[in-house]
């Protein structure tokens, strides 16, 4: 990357803008993701290894990564289709940017999301501690909100980038308080120690609902489902990528990493399959009439990753086994789709069905290609698709009747929405213009078609990757067979039955519309996404309140601060026992001297407080500020009254400075400020809250100086410091670190002053 | 500016004290800084109180004549961002060598060079990082407080 970047910087400035046609960054990205692929293959058939290096000891984190089955499946997934999707991009971009008129440097903004999300991605597979997965699961979550927000100058980007953000985010947090409940029983974060310690106890599934819950958000499952077709609004390079292979796949990933841990409990299993069947059924249902192309591919991965979810609900060997297997047909299939529907909005200029129709004869590899992918994601014979919906409909089976139906259904629905898809893009009368296709905008289709076929045709060693995944989720070696057999077995009938069923859905629209417009109002009325934007605008409200009753003048500014810090002070001062809090001492030797300056204080604050004109405002702080520096001299704090010297004579400075900058008259007594009285009467009541609860708080500090404080630590090393002034040695030495950071605010709000002043010019 | 004696001329007796104070001044910092280990002081009272001096002379000659009278004051910022980067890298130059940050040498019990009350030894640069970035993050503020935006467009 760094080589690179140095590239358009060394050539001639005529040159900045790279010519539209070569996306080297791109490319880069590309060739990165091939490595990546042929890493993950070789340690695949390598038999995988492991490396786990302490990361921050004190809290038992390591960077663990292992190159397991599921590791390799996933990681293979995430290059190999990042690769295809990566090449395609380069083009799309390129002609994203250009119909867009945005600059060919905006690759910037893009490439190194994707290159990142790609290696969380891989990171992600092999992580095998726990911490570590969250933190890789929240990273493909920041990378995809820079992505979905790619378009930034659209409101509709922004949102469903923020919604993306917000929904995946907010619920992984779930999974951090999953680690940390893990950890307090069992003292540890790593994974494979993790799943042989957890027993079936409260603490184990409420972790394990935890994790799921996080899981199921990132898959986009019912309810938090509703992110995804917001999420189309990303370019389709991000959409084929992340909302087929990657992002949502994350999820399940992290359900078939930790499935041991589910399965320890019953209800969390068979809560996985009922959000699964609904997620299958809500969004198989939705997908049916949806008119935007990519709008209808989201709500079939929904709905595809329902299946998922209810496979690794019904669990054992079968059903891992088929999930695993599944994931592989899915994003081959899914991302092949999406490529299509990108090219032929790019093609066409069109993005809904209604306007398009009859692009075979126009565009022949493009139809061929993605009707092998519609075929496989219908579970076709001959490709890769028809073995998915085998594996699905045997754990199905063994499960119970009730998930066969379900299986059966969905089956059903994913027959009518992707031929529905298909036959209405590429069959017809023909509809829309069609403009010159770019070859890299149909290879990668092509590509993955080939690969669906091919398992279609040698399915061993898409179900030996398959097993080995499996066999991590289960804990135990799997071996899942698939094959095609001519005979009346369950499997095939069921096959069959949702293919006519599917066929019948597709003949009848007529029966269809009013359902799925019934589900589509009903999701709208009811629906997770309204409570999620009450929520957001709730939020916004109080935070909007509080705002504005903060900011109305100067004095709810300074109550704001001091009334909240008066009432936790006296509430923690209401908790706390206070015999002997509060002693009374004597007063000897130099405190006689101290009253008299304290009494000045006071009166020297009164007159700050009654006084109008600002100078003598500033000099009675002054005042203020030199009287307490003599009470540390005197209290044996030289250190102190030095500093308070030379600082309250340089802030008196600076303060009679800034005061001969304002206008000559006091402050304004317009109608607005005339409204104050009312105000005025809060003043007394927050004054006496503050002053009452630092009065405490001081007064109960100096009853009782803690007797084992880390003062007398500090002297008694000191000299081996090399010093003999501890306030020094403290603040260089003890807490230097406090000072570095100190010290660089001092810079920083000089910048500040500087930018209000004279608009950010240090001299 | 309002002619309410603000911009009137100071007298005499403060401007021959803004000519005369920067040199004890200095040498009143010195001896905060070399003394700031053992006795009271360190390297942020020695920034304030030079930059106290340099705050008179803008006080007794004003801005023009000050900045004209001290070009070198110009470099304030700079002696800042330099004090701050030395006093960061006086902190944090063990992490290159495996040590947590704010690892002073020499030592704990380790022979400390000294000449007179001065010891030579890492604290010092932190010391000497922090008058520098004082003196400069002050005499800017002064400087910006001065010569506002008005003045600063030119």
């Amino acid at each position: 990357m760094v080589v690179v970047r140095g590239g358009p910087g060394t050539r001639g400035a005529g040159e900045r803008h790279p010519g539209p046609g070569t996306d080297r960054l791109g490319w880069l990205a590309c060739a990165a993701a091939v490595a990546g692929f042929l890493l993950c293959l070789l340690g695949g058939l390598a038999g995988g290894g492991a490396v786990s290096v302490p990361w921050a000891s004190s809290l038992d984190l390591r960077l663990s990564f292992a190159l397991d089955g599921l590791a390799v499946l996933y990681g293979l997934l995430a290059t190999g289709v990042g690769a295809l999707v990566f090449a395609y991009g380069t083009r799309y971009l390129t002609l994203h940017l250009e119909h867009q008129r945005r600059s060919a440097v905006e690759r910037w903004r893009f490439w190194p999301w994707m290159a990142l999300f790609a290696a969380a991605m891989v990171g992600l597979a092999t992580a095998q501690d726990l911490v570590l997965v969250f933190v890789f699961f929240d990273l493909t979550a920041v990378c995809s909100y820079f992505l979905i927000g790619f378009d930034r100058s659209e409101r509709a980007a922004r949102t469903a980038a923020l919604m993306a953000l917000l929904v995946t985010v907010v619920a992984a947090v779930a999974m951090l308080v999953a680690a940390v409940l893990l950890y307090s029983v069992h003292g540890t974060f790593s994974i494979p120690e993790l799943l042989a310690r957890a027993d079936s106890s409260a603490t184990t599934t409420s972790a394990a609902v935890l994790l799921a819950v996080a899981a199921l958000a990132k898959s986009a499952q019912v309810p938090l489902h509703f992110w995804l077709p917001r999420a189309m609004a990303a370019p389709t390079p991000v959409s084929a990528y992340l909302h087929s292979a990657a992002m949502v796949a994350a999820g399940v990933l992290v359900i078939g990493r930790v499935h041991p841990l589910l399965a320890r409990s019953e209800p969390v299993l068979t809560g996985l399959v009922v959000v699964g069947a609904v997620s299958v059924v809500v969004g198989g249902v939705l997908a049916l009439r949806q008119d935007v192309l990519k709008q209808l591919l989201a709500y079939s991965t929904i709905s595809q990753y329902g299946y998922l979810v209810m496979l690794y609900g019904m669990g054992g060997a079968e059903g891992n086994g088929a999930a695993a297997f599944y994931v592989l047909a899915h994003a081959v299939a899914k991302s092949a789709l999406f490529m299509t529907a990108g090219t032929v909005t790019m093609t066409t200029g069109e993005d809904r069905l209604s306007r398009l129709g009859g692009l075979g004869r126009r565009a022949p590899v493009l139809a061929v290609a993605a009707g092998v992918a519609a075929a496989t994601l219908a579970a076709l014979p001959l490709t890769i698709g028809f073995f998915k919906d085998e594996l699905l409909y045997a754990a199905a089976l063994r499960h119970g009747p009730v998930t066969a139906v379900v299986a059966v259904v969905a089956a059903t629905l994913t027959f009518a929405y992707i031929g529905r898809f298909w036959l209405g893009l590429f069959l017809g009368p023909p509809r829309g213009q069609v403009g010159p296709a770019s070859g890299l905008l149909v290879a990668p289709v092509v590509i993955l078609a080939a690969v669906a076929v091919l398992g279609g045709l040698v399915v061993e060693p898409f179900a030996r990757l398959a097993s080995d995944a499996a066999g991590v989720s289960t804990g135990g070696p799997v071996t899942i067979a698939p094959g095609y057999h001519f005979d009346l077995r369950p499997e095939n009938v069921m096959a069959v039955a949702a293919w006519v069923l599917g066929g019948l859905l597709l003949a009848l629209p007529r029966v269809v519309d009013p359902v799925v417009r019934a589900v589509a109002a009903a999701g709208e009325r009811w629906g997770p996404r309204r409570a999620y934007e009450a929520t957001l605008h709730a939020l916004d409200r109080v935070s909007a309140a509080v705002h504005d009753r903060e900011v109305k003048d100067l004095r709810t500014s300074i109550a704001a601060v001091l009334v909240p810090a008066g009432l936790v002070v006296g509430l923690a001062f209401a908790a706390t026992p206070t015999t002997g809090a509060y002693a009374v001492g004597v007063v000897a030797g130099a405190d006689w001297l101290i009253l008299p300056l304290l009494v000045l204080v006071v009166i020297a604050t009164l007159v700050v407080a009654r006084v109008r004109s600002r100078l003598t405002v500033a000099l009675a702080l002054a005042v203020v500020g030199f009287a307490l520096a003599a009470v540390y001299a005197l209290v044996g704090a030289p250190d102190v009254a030095l500093v308070a010297v030379v600082v309250e004579t340089m802030l008196t400075l600076v303060f009679v400075a800034a005061l001969a900058r304002m206008p000559d008259e006091g402050p304004v007594r317009d109608a607005v400020v005339r409204v104050r009285p009312r105000r005025r009467r809060r003043d007394g009541p927050a004054g006496v809250v503050a002053g009452l609860a630092v009065f405490a708080s001081v007064w109960g500090f100096l009853s009782q100086p803690a007797p084992d404080s880390v003062s007398a630590e500090h002297v008694r090393l000191t000299p081996a410091a090399h010093g003999g002034d501890v306030v020094t040695v403290i603040v260089a030495d003890f807490r230097g670190l406090d000072t570095l950071v100190e010290i660089t605010v001092l810079l920083v709000a000089v910048v500040g002053v500087a930018t209000l002043m004279r608009r950010g010019r240090l001299w | 500016m309002s002619a309410d004696g603000v911009d009137a001329p100071p007298d005499s007796v403060v401007r021959v004290v803004a000519r005369l104070l920067p040199g004890p001044g200095l040498m009143v910092a010195a001896a905060l800084i070399v003394k700031g280990y053992a006795e009271v002081g360190d390297g942020f009272a020695a920034g304030v109180v030079v930059a106290l001096a340099i705050a008179l002379i803008y006080v007794a000659f004003g801005a023009e004549g000050a900045e004209s009278a001290l070009p070198a004051l110009r470099h304030a910022p700079k002696l800042a961002v330099g004090g701050l980067l030395l006093a960061l890298a006086s902190g944090f130059f063990p992490l290159a060598l495996g040590e947590p940050p704010v690892t002073h040498r020499p030592g704990p019990g380790e022979h400390v060079t000294k000449i007179g009350a001065l010891e030579l030894f890492t604290p010092l640069l932190l010391d000497l990082g922090v008058f520098m970035l004082v003196v400069g993050v002050l005499t800017t503020l002064v400087h910006q407080l001065a010569r506002p935006l008005g003045e600063g467009k030119r």
